[in-house]
Order: C-alpha cells, then structure tokens, then sequence
C-alpha cells in the first residue's frame, strides 16, 4: 500500500537535491535545473494530497497551473541568462558579483 | 509486496538516483539529459498519485519544452559547452560542496520532522473526505472533471495564467532578441 | 560753608585719617616722576586743620565720641572698626598731626634732590596714616593692625637709603626686635578676647566695662599675663630696656625721618597705648613697668654720655626720656606721662631738626672741600655757633627744655613726673624712693649729655679745615618748622604758670585720681633741686669740653663702656642672635635632610604609584577599550565578506537563517 508518506518522503528528498543544487552549483543553467527539481518535488505534494479531495481536484489543478509557471518561469529564466551570457561572456554566478559592496 | 509498490519504489528511487547524479555531474550536458530521467520518473510517480493528466502534462511540458529550450540555451552559451566537453581529463562527479550540503540536510531532516509530526493527526479535511468515501480512485474519469473544474469552479486563476503565459512569451522573446544598436 | 563746617568730628577723625593714606596712593601710582611731594604735604595740611578744628577743638574737654561700624563676623563675634573720641585719643591725634606737619615742610628741602624722594613722600604719608589711624582706634584688633603699619612703615624708613649695608642691617633689626613686641601684643589680645569676647576698648575699659563687673579677678594671673604681654609690645615700640637696642641704629634713616618717627611719635605709641589700657593693669604689672622704666632712663642716659654721633646722643636720650613717661604711667600718672610725651614730642623733634640742619651742612660741607670726615660726628664739629646762630639758637631751646630749665614746657612736664614718682615712692615705703632718686640722677645726666653736646657742636673752633662761605644757616623751609617747634617748647603753650605745673591744661583735663597724695614741700624743693644740679652740670660740662680742662682720658674705660652700651649689643649679639643663628642652621639642616627627605621620600613614592597606575591605565584600561573596537573591526571585517554579490551566498544565508527559524519553532 502506498501511503501518502511515500510520495511525501520521496518529494522531500528531491526537494532538498534542488535546494542543494540552486545554492551549490557553479552554472546558471544548473541552478535553473535545481530550481525545476524543487518546483517538481512541490507538484508531486500537490498530486499527492490531491487523491483525498475528490470534491475540488485542487491539488491536481494547481499542479497544471505550477507546470505552466515553471515552463514560464524556465523561459523567461534563460532569456535572461542569454542575455547574461551575452553581456559578461559567462553563465557563472561566481563571477557576476556587481552586487558586490 | 506487490507489483505497485515495486514499481513506486522503482520509480522513487530512479528519481532521486538521477536528480543526485544531475547534481554530482561535472559535465553540465550530460547532467542536462540525465534530468529528462528525473522528470519521466517524476511523471511516473504523479500516475501512482492517481494524476494521470498532470502526469502527462509533465512529459509534455517538460520534456517537450522546458528541456528543449535549456538544451538549446547552454548550446547558445558555447563557451561553456567547449569548455564542458573538454573538460574529460578530470573526475567525472564533483565533490559536493560542503556548507550547501549541510544546509540541504538540515532543511531534508526538519522536514521529514514535521511529516512524523503531522503524520499523527491529518487535517480535518482530509479525514472527512475519507470518511465520506470521497478519495479518488483509479477508475475516476480525471480528465473530463478536470475540464469542467477548469471551466467553472477555476475559471479565474486559468484566465490569470493563460495572460501570464502570454506576458512570459512577449517578455522572453523580447529579452532574447539581438540588440539592434549594437 | 555752614553746612561744610558742620562736619562731626568722627567724619572729620575719619578724613584726618584717610588723607595721607589717599596722599600714599597718590605717590604710589604717580611713581618716580612725581618727586614734589605735594600730596603728601597738602593731605598733612589739610589733616593737621581737621585735627585742630573739628577734632581736637571739638571733642576736648568735652563728651567723649565713638562711632562703631560693622566690620566682620567671626561666629556669633562681631567686630566694628570703632573709632574712639576722648581727651586721649585726640590729644595724641593733635600732637601727631602738629609734629608731622613741620616735619613735612622741613623734608621739603631736606630731602630735596635725593634719588628716592617719591619713595619718601610715600613712606612718610603711609606712616602718617598708620599714625593718625592707631591715635583713634576703639577696636584694640584695629589699633593692632595700625601698629603693625607703624612698625612697617618706621621698618621702610630705616631702611631708605638701603644701598647702605649699615642701614640695611638696621632696619632687619628694628623690624626683629618689634616683632618680639608685636607678638606681646598679639598674645595680650588673645587673653582679652578669650576672657572678655570682645576687643572693644569702650566694653572693656569703660565706666562700667566688662573689667569692673567683676568677669575676671582684677588680680588674677590672666589679667597680669594680660598687662605684661602688651607692655611687651609698648617695650618694644618704645625702645625699653633690653629691646632699645633697635632705636640707635635705626638712626640710619633720613634724620627728619627719625625726628617724627623715631623721636616724637611712633615711639610714644606705647606711652600712648599703656595709657590707653591704663585700667587693665594691677599691681604687679605697673611695679615691672616702674622697674623697667627706671632701668631704662638710667642705663640710657648713662650711654648717652659717651656717643659722639650726634643723632644716636638723641636716640639714647629719647630712649631715657621714653623711660620717664613709663615711670610716669607706672605709677598711676599716666596723664603726667602723656604730658611729657606732647612736651617732649615738640623739644625732641626740634632737637633732631636741628642736629640735622647741622649733619646737613656738615655733609656740605664734606661734600664741597671733598674731605673724608664722619659728618655726624661730635668730634668733628666745634664753633658752629657763629656760622648757624639760629639753628644755635633753637637747638639751645630745646636743650633748655630737655634738660628741664624753668620757662621750658620740659620744666613743667619733668616736674610733673618727678614730683609725682616722690609722692608715690614716700606713699609707697623706703625701698621705692629709689625710683625718684635714679630719675633725679638721669635728669642731671640729662642736662650733662645734652651740655656736652651742645657744647661740643657750637662752641669752641671747628675741628675740620672749613673754607667759611660753605657754611651757613639752614634754609627758610627748614627754619620755619624748627622755629614753630621752638614756640612749641616753650611753656606758654602748656601752661600759662611757668613753675608750676599744676595749671597745665592737658593734666587738668586728662583727669586721673592719683592714688598717693600731694605734698606740697616737694613742689617748690624739687624743681629747685633740679634746675640747680643742671645749672651745676652745664657749668661743669663748660669747663671739660669748652674750656678744655677734660679731666677724663679719653680712652678710659668708662668712656669705653657707655660707648658700647656696656656691651650690650654684643652681649645680645653672643647670647641671642648666635643661639638663634645656630638654631636656624639645625633647623635648616633638618629641614632640608628630614622634611624635604619625607617629601621627596612621598613624592617618589607617588611618582611611583603613578607610573604603576598608567600601566594599568595604559594596557589594562586602554587594551579593554581596544579590545572592544578591534572585536568590532574584526566582526565587521568578517562579515564583510558575506556581502560578495553572489546571489547563491545570499541565498544560502537567507536559507541557514530560514532553517535556524525554523529549529528554534521546533525547540520552542
């Protein structure tokens, strides 16, 4: 029997790989891909709560509206990163530090 | 145990396996295909969540979209990409980066604290919903419930998304246009 | 002008006062420019007619005045500035100012052409005000304060010419040797104040003071400390044996200066305070001040005979005739005393205005045919009678009065004390007549010296080469104040009864019960006694020094002796001075070994501490002070590096601080 733990534990787990990922990685691609991760491991919370409300269909609706945001917000993302690209001739984060004191 | 808690578990670990190894690759192109894993297997546990439409929408949007456009912007970003698939003569899995590690561990431990909390009492609703028999089950027609939710009950939030949806469109393309003045 | 003639006599008093010190202030910031003296001349003018008219005239014989004004407040003490009007005080301020204003006009041409003349016109004028103002005090703590300005300005006198070491010496002297009296004076106040609780004259010493209501046994051992203490002091100011030692020497000072300081004055001030206070003393005290006064008029006439200085022959003889007037007072009649100071203030003066016209041209002389000679000397001089027949004249006046020749004013007031010390020694028993016996002796000595003087100066050839256009007469400013003195020593200023003294106006006012009674015999056999013996010793004195049948070598040891004071000086020199010395050097060497050790052993010991302190002050208190600021520096220095502009580092620090939250919700 898979209980709702189940699918809370696992999206937890992925949660936390994307956390790890948008702070540790050394590329604004990969950041994008960890914020992804953390966008999924919340859409599968979504899903999951969503099997006891049969009355509403909240969870799964709002996990639509959470997919076209992510693909909105991936698209606008690496807009910006092109243009990031384009202007310091890198995709580093370590090395755009114009908000530096 | 049955065929559906092997296949959940299957499933789970496939997602996990791979986002860890997306997050260990040096190498930013493989990791970029080893995330169509992660989300096929995150699509696969959506189904076991009796989510079939979200499940697919997941491949599609995903998978069809949002992976296409990333391929597609580190190949923009070419410098990175000579430099990744030059870069064999070192480890293939970087070493994680301590302190992040820490912190990812620490929100991955209070996390699984608030769901051994939680798990001793269920919201109200979600008890009377059990009660009353109102679970979906995997013989429900999701997808004709879903287009009428869409288009009565979330009639609002889909009209706000869909001009979102539009706004992100103009906005991207605008932002990704060549400078004419350059 | 009515109104202005109106003035009491206490303002009038108080102005007397107050013009010679404004004359001072004057001279004082005027300074070396101003040499005329004319403050100082005008201010004595002005306050001799204060004193005569408004003063003297008004309160003589008459009700006693007093004024108080408040002064300070020593717990629940108050002390006035009182001043005191009675027969006393304004007679004494009346014979000050009369004596100070010929003085004045003589020093006019005296003085003239002396470097340091605006310091002598301002001396003079402070003294005259320390003068006048101890005349009319009513506070004793006030008359004190006068005293000490008296003796300070009698101490700057002496000291005028200070470029001369003689005269520097002198007056160190002089100021020692007051210091022991003014301490006596001191010592008497404070048993009067710590007995009575006041230093009023009037409360004490009045019809019904504090003396008479029996606070205190009139004979007790604190009244008798009391009396003995401020003779002390009048001892010391009037030259008493053993402390006249000063009074010679202070003859350093301008002579005009010892006329009216040295002679006529300050010295009578303690004459003049023992009269004052007359009723604080008893038995015991009056008979030392008869002891002391008779040893006094005897030694010092005795040493009188042998001085060939003109002017310390007058100081001796003040010194003697001081010894009188103690007499006088130490036997009850103290009005007789107080007489024979304004009789003896008058012929004292002139006599020292004459011998300095005399040193003056004397010093011309010296000075004009550059010979080397002592130009006070006696033995140098001779025959000036025929080159300054009125300074002659005048001297010889004054003599006659000294020596207590019949029509003299010095008749009438020797008289009155020798008859009165007769009539108190038979009243008193055998062993007191000799007090009467010895001022008989020293009434011949006196007339003897003052012979030889006189003899000696203007008799006989003058003993040094003198080209005779040289010397001459004295001129009109110096004469005109010495032939008002002379007027003054007559008796018809005194006494319009030439013999007897009984008529003389200022015994007749200054009331006083004698306690002995009159017996009348001694009043034709004493002045006769007196006037034939100093007939006898002119005549003697004649043959010895103008006839030249000296019976005596001049180098005899008698001569010696009186010269030397019989050795006193010396004697005070060995036994005081030296010991004294001594002391000073113990003292010293303490001083600087043990005091200035312990001080520099503390200072060294603080300087010490001190070092220590601002070692903690230093690395202890300012390292806690740094400490602080570099831990701030170091804390901003390290977390300066979270702001790096790497959006993931925010992001990781939001999310630890996010997390931290969250734990602390849990742990709560």
């Amino acid at each position: 029997m898979i209980t709702l733990t189940h699918f809370l534990v696992v999206s937890a787990c992925i949660f936390c790989i994307g956390l790890y990922t948008v702070i540790a990685k050394r590329n604004a691609i990969m950041i994008l891909i960890g914020i992804e991760l953390m966008i999924n491991a919340a859409i599968l919370n979504f899903v999951a709560f969503s099997k006891y409300d049969k009355i509403n269909y909240g969870g799964q609706v709002f996990a639509l509206f959470a997919i076209v945001l992510a693909a909105a917000s991936v698209a606008v993302g690496l807009a910006i990163i092109l243009n990031v690209y384009r202007h310091y001739k890198t995709i580093n984060p370590d090395n755009i530090t114009d908000l530096r004191d | 145990m049955n065929l559906e808690v092997f296949l959940f578990y299957a499933f789970a670990v496939l997602a996990i396996g791979s986002a860890l190894l997306v997050v260990s690759l040096k190498n930013t192109a493989r990791a970029l295909f080893l995330f169509f894993i992660t989300l096929f297997s995150m699509a696969g546990l959506f189904l076991f969540a009796l989510a079939d439409f979200v499940a697919i929408t997941q491949i599609m949007v995903y998978v069809g979209g949002v992976l296409i456009l990333m391929i597609f912007a580190f190949m923009l970003s070419n410098k990175e990409l000579l430099a990744d698939l030059q870069n064999i003569s070192g480890s293939f899995i970087s070493l994680p980066n301590w302190q992040s590690l820490l912190l990812a561990l620490g929100f991955f431990a209070v996390i699984l604290l608030g769901l051994k909390e939680w798990n001793n009492d269920m919201p109200d609703w979600m008890l009377s919903n059990i009660k009353s028999g109102d679970i979906i089950s995997p013989n429900d027609n999701n997808i004709h419930q879903l287009g009428i939710k869409f288009m009565t009950q979330y009639v609002l939030p889909f009209e706000v998304i869909s001009i979102f949806l539009l706004m992100a469109l103009i906005g991207a393309a605008h932002l990704s246009r060549k400078e004419d003045t350059q | 002008m009515n109104y202005l003639l109106n003035i009491s006599p206490i303002v009038a008093s108080m102005l007397v006062v107050l013009l010679p010190f404004l004359a001072f202030l004057m001279q004082a910031l005027l300074g070396k420019k101003f040499t005329s003296g004319i403050f100082s001349l005008v201010a004595i003018v002005l306050s001799t007619i204060l004193s005569g008219l408004f003063v003297f005239a008004e309160v003589w014989n008459a009700t006693p005045l007093q004024a108080d004004y408040s002064w300070f407040t020593i717990g629940e003490k108050t002390f006035c500035f009182g001043i005191l009007l009675n027969n006393l005080t304004v007679l004494m301020q009346f014979i000050v100012c009369i004596i100070a204003l010929p003085v004045h006009i003589y020093s006019k041409s005296y003085m003239k052409g002396d470097a340091g003349i605006h310091r002598y016109w301002m001396y003079l004028s402070l003294f005259c005000f320390a003068m006048l103002g101890l005349t009319i005090s009513k506070n004793l703590l006030m008359m004190y304060i006068f005293w000490e300005l008296v003796g300070f300005a009698s101490y700057l006198l002496i000291g005028f010419w200070f470029t001369k070491e003689s005269a520097v010496q002198a007056n160190k002297k002089a100021f020692l040797i007051n210091r022991i009296g003014d301490l006596g004076f001191l010592i008497g106040l404070a048993i009067l104040f710590s007995t009575f609780g006041t230093l009023d004259l009037v409360e004490i010493l009045g019809k019904d003071g504090l003396l008479f209501q029996e606070v205190i046994d009139h004979n007790s051992g604190l009244i008798t400390g009391a009396g003995i203490c401020f003779f002390l002091g009048a001892m010391a100011k009037s030259a008493q044996f053993p402390l006249h030692l000063w009074l010679p020497d202070a003859m350093e000072g301008p002579t005009s200066v010892s006329s009216l300081i040295h002679a006529a004055t300050m010295v009578a001030a303690g004459v003049f305070l023992l009269s004052s206070i007359f009723p604080l003393f008893n038995c015991t005290v009056l008979l030392i001040i008869a002891i002391i006064g008779t040893i006094t008029a005897i030694t010092a006439a005795i040493f009188a005979l042998g001085q060939y200085d003109i002017k310390k022959i007058l100081a001796f003889s003040t010194i003697s005739q001081l010894g009188y007037m103690m007499v006088a007072v130490s036997i009850g009649a103290w009005d007789a005393g107080m007489f024979h100071l304004a009789t003896h203030a008058f012929f004292k003066c002139l006599l020292f205005l004459s011998a300095g016209a005399v040193i003056h041209e004397m010093a011309h002389l010296k000075a004009h045919t550059h010979q080397d000679f002592d130009p006070q000397d006696l033995r140098n001089m001779g025959g000036l009678r025929q080159y300054m027949p009125k300074t002659f004249l005048l001297m010889s006046l004054a003599s006659l009065a000294l020596a207590g020749f019949p029509l003299t004013s010095g008749f009438l007031s020797k008289d009155a004390i020798v008859i009165s010390a007769f009539e108190w020694a038979l009243q008193q028993g055998d062993l007191y007549l000799v007090v009467p016996i010895i001022l008989v002796l020293v009434s011949i000595l006196t007339a003897f010296y003052i012979g030889r003087l006189i003899f000696k100066a203007f008799f006989g050839t003058l003993r040094v080469n003198a080209d005779h256009a040289h010397l001459h007469d004295a001129p009109k400013t110096m004469l005109i104040p010495m032939a008002f003195l002379g007027i003054c020593s007559l008796f018809i200023i005194f006494s319009w009864n030439p013999f007897s003294y009984a008529n003389a106006a200022i015994l007749n006012v200054l009331v006083v019960n004698y306690t002995f009674p009159e017996i009348h015999f001694l009043h034709t056999i004493v002045p006769v006694t007196l006037t034939a013996s100093a007939l006898l010793s002119w005549w003697i004195g004649y043959n010895w020094y103008v006839k030249g049948k000296y019976p005596l070598n001049a180098s005899s040891s008698w001569i010696h002796l009186a010269q030397n004071q019989f050795g006193m000086n010396e004697w005070m020199m060995k036994t005081f001075v030296s010991p004294t010395v001594k002391l000073g050097k113990i003292s010293f060497w303490f001083d600087k070994y043990i005091v200035d050790g312990l001080v520099n052993g503390a200072s060294y010991l603080i300087k010490q501490l001190s070092g220590l302190i601002t070692w903690i002050d230093k690395y202890i208190v300012d390292g806690i002070v740094n400490a602080v600021a570099y831990l701030a520096y170091e804390l901003g220095n390290a977390l300066r590096f979270v702001q790096n502009g790497r959006l993931q580092n925010y992001l990781g620090f939001t999310l630890t601080m996010v997390l931290i939250g969250i734990i602390y919700l849990i742990l709560k």
